[in-house]
């Protein structure tokens, strides 16, 4: 019962996503476009450099690592900060905090079906589309597997730095600024835009110590690197579900803190 | 009986940071530390019985909104105490929510892309609703209002008095005890606010479900409420049954008159020191001229209305006569006007 609860919150989601069918193209277009960009900004780099390898990595892999990290974004990101901002300034939030759900639980499960909506139209046809072009470059075993543990992982990660910036509305009550500092720390930091192993040492044993490299750079290690031993597969997941875990505990008690104040001062 | 609402003395302050004006102000507000309390609802209680259909009513800032959420659980009182159903609302926020719906007139709790039938689907599920009980409740519906046009057209391509109509079901769906309606009529048509008001009327009947209604429109309240709570500046200023409205604020009507002959200046003024003589205070009754009519106030309680044109029939040839009582929309505008003496 309590199941269909949620599943019946992605299911609308779902649907309201389908009733956008020009939105999800218009989406689809604009990923492609990065893509060309990619390629001929890499292709560039990689020429400059004069070497088939830079930093340990080919030409090839550091394709095949973007456009998966591309379709890995659109897949995870559901532009939580934007609903939240909005749900706050518009105080449409009274409406959703008198819901017999916790507020965080009925925002992760309401956006869940859009969750779905991408992972169908962005990242499977790209993971396919990649697959069949490189030709047995990525390997497909157990590491699927592996993979789809880390991805909910890095999910979960995601959503809680969303939420715990969407929390950070109900001071500042505007959200532009900050939210655009977060994506572009995000999408560095986690090894989305750029690959992890083209930072500097020490910018990357700093990055070792942050949440960030678990929400890219993790699951798409795991995807793409062949034969990866199991040790190192599973300390890796391990870090992710530490950091899963830190990230829920501290987005509970910064929201509870935060509606607390807001409930007793006014907001 | 047991109350369903049980409000006691409550408080709510707000910490309001001091703006500035200008360029100059708004930089210095960034470090400022001026804050000062402005207390939105002060010191007011309240006992709703189960089943009760109350109107909530006050001038626009008067602290009604935050009153109704304080009663949701959205915002905790500063001090006082409140029972909704026996559960103290901000304390356990989901539990409490099980139990109550909302209708924001301005706003709509409904998925806007979708048909209707899918945002009741999804409250069946997020309310884990029993099947039985949500058919029932469809079928209750049906029989309400004509459900089936609604239910298949997506929330945004409807009218707002089908979208209100549409925000007052979800909100009845999972029978809660307490449903409150902010401003459910706003913005409305005739038809279609008599619509919603029979709708409301009927559920409350059919469901016993205690309702709280803040609207503007006393039609609403004449329509629905047998009991009225007016607040302004946050405090209470009268909670008692409607009918009891008049006698409290006075039993007044106004007498129109048209005369014959006289400019209806020069005639007020003599029919004002001819009154006077014939009635002497505190019962004497106002009279002023609005067009070219002359209208007399009278307080019914001190003095009888035949009684008065009586003594201005004898001094006066009247052309035309009509006769006004005080609705409910004027006392309420008397009371937000000039509050409670």
């Amino acid at each position: 019962m309590k199941l269909r609860r949620y599943f019946s919150m992605t299911r609308a989601g779902m649907l309201e996503q389908l009733q956008f069918r020009l939105g999800s193209l218009v989406t689809v277009a604009g990923n492609l476009i990065y893509l060309v960009l990619i390629y001929f900004l890499w292709k560039a780099i990689f020429a400059s450099a004069g070497t088939d390898e830079v930093n340990g990595m080919t030409f090839s892999d550091t394709l095949i690592y973007l456009v998966l990290a591309s379709a890995l974004f659109s897949f995870m990101e559901m532009y939580l900060v934007w609903y939240m901002g909005n749900d706050i300034q518009s105080g449409k939030i009274v409406l959703d905090l008198i819901k017999p759900i916790g507020y965080r639980k009925f925002l992760f499960w309401t956006q869940s079906g859009s969750l779905v909506m991408s992972f169908l139209m962005t990242f499977l046809p790209t993971f396919l589309v990649v697959y069949f072009l490189t030709d047995g470059v990525i390997h497909l075993g157990v590491n699927l597997l592996f993979f789809m543990v880390s991805v909910v992982f890095a999910l979960t990660i995601n959503f809680c730095i969303d939420f715990f910036i969407g929390t950070v509305c109900l001071y500042t009550q505007s959200i532009w600024g900050i939210n655009i500092m977060k994506e572009v720390i995000v999408l560095l930091l986690s090894g989305a835009t750029i690959p992890l192993a083209f930072f500097p040492d020490t910018l990357r044993r700093i990055v070792s110590y942050l949440p960030f490299q678990s929400i890219y750079n993790t699951p798409l290690t795991i995807l793409i690197r062949n034969s990866m031993p199991l040790q190192e597969t599973l300390t890796m997941l391990a870090v992710q579900l530490f950091w899963a875990c830190v990230m829920l505990l501290l987005t509970s008690l910064f929201w509870r803190r935060s509606i607390r104040k807001i409930t007793v001062n006014g907001g | 009986m047991d109350s369903m609402i049980q409000i006691k003395h409550i408080t709510k302050e707000f910490k309001v940071l001091n703006r500035r004006e200008g360029l100059k102000g708004s930089l210095k507000d960034l470090f400022s530390r001026d804050y000062k309390i402005v207390r939105a609802v002060d010191d007011i209680s309240m006992d709703i019985a189960p089943g009760e259909m109350v109107g909530y009513l006050g001038p626009n800032g008067a602290g009604k909104s935050t009153t109704i959420k304080m009663m949701t659980g959205v915002l905790e009182p500063t001090s006082g105490e409140i029972l909704v159903n026996g559960q103290v609302p901000y304390r356990n926020r989901t539990r409490n929510a099980q139990e109550i719906g909302v209708v924001f007139g301005q706003r709509s709790q409904l998925w806007w892309a979708l048909p209707l039938i899918e945002s009741f689907k999804l409250l069946r599920d997020i309310y884990q609703i029993p099947q039985k009980q949500y058919d029932q409740m469809m079928g209750l519906y049906s029989d309400l209002v004509d459900l089936e046009p609604l239910l298949h057209k997506p929330v945004r391509q409807m009218s707002l008095g089908q979208r209100t109509l549409s925000d007052i079901l979800a909100a009845f769906l999972h029978n809660p005890k307490v449903v409150f309606l902010d401003e459910p009529t706003i913005g409305l048509d005739v038809s279609m606010k008599n619509k919603i008001r029979g709708l409301i009327h009927a559920l409350n009947q059919e469901k016993h479900t205690t309702v709280i209604l803040t609207t503007h429109d006393m039609g609403d309240v004449d329509a629905l409420c047998q009991r009225i709570v007016i607040i302004d500046h946050g405090k209470m200023l009268y909670d008692n049954d409607i009918a009891h409205l008049q006698k409290f604020f006075g039993c007044y009507r106004t007498l129109k008159l048209r005369l014959k002959e006289a400019a209806p200046e020069d005639a007020c003024k003599r029919i004002q020191t001819e009154l006077a003589q014939a009635f002497p205070d505190p019962a004497t009754p106002s009279v002023s001229v609005q067009e070219e009519w002359v209208n007399i106030v009278i307080d019914e309680d001190k003095l009888s209305m035949m009684d008065v044109l009586n003594t201005v029939q004898h001094l006066h040839p009247i052309e035309d006569i009509k006769l006004e009582e005080l609705s409910t929309e004027q006392i309420i505008r008397k009371i937000y006007e000039e509050g409670v003496q």
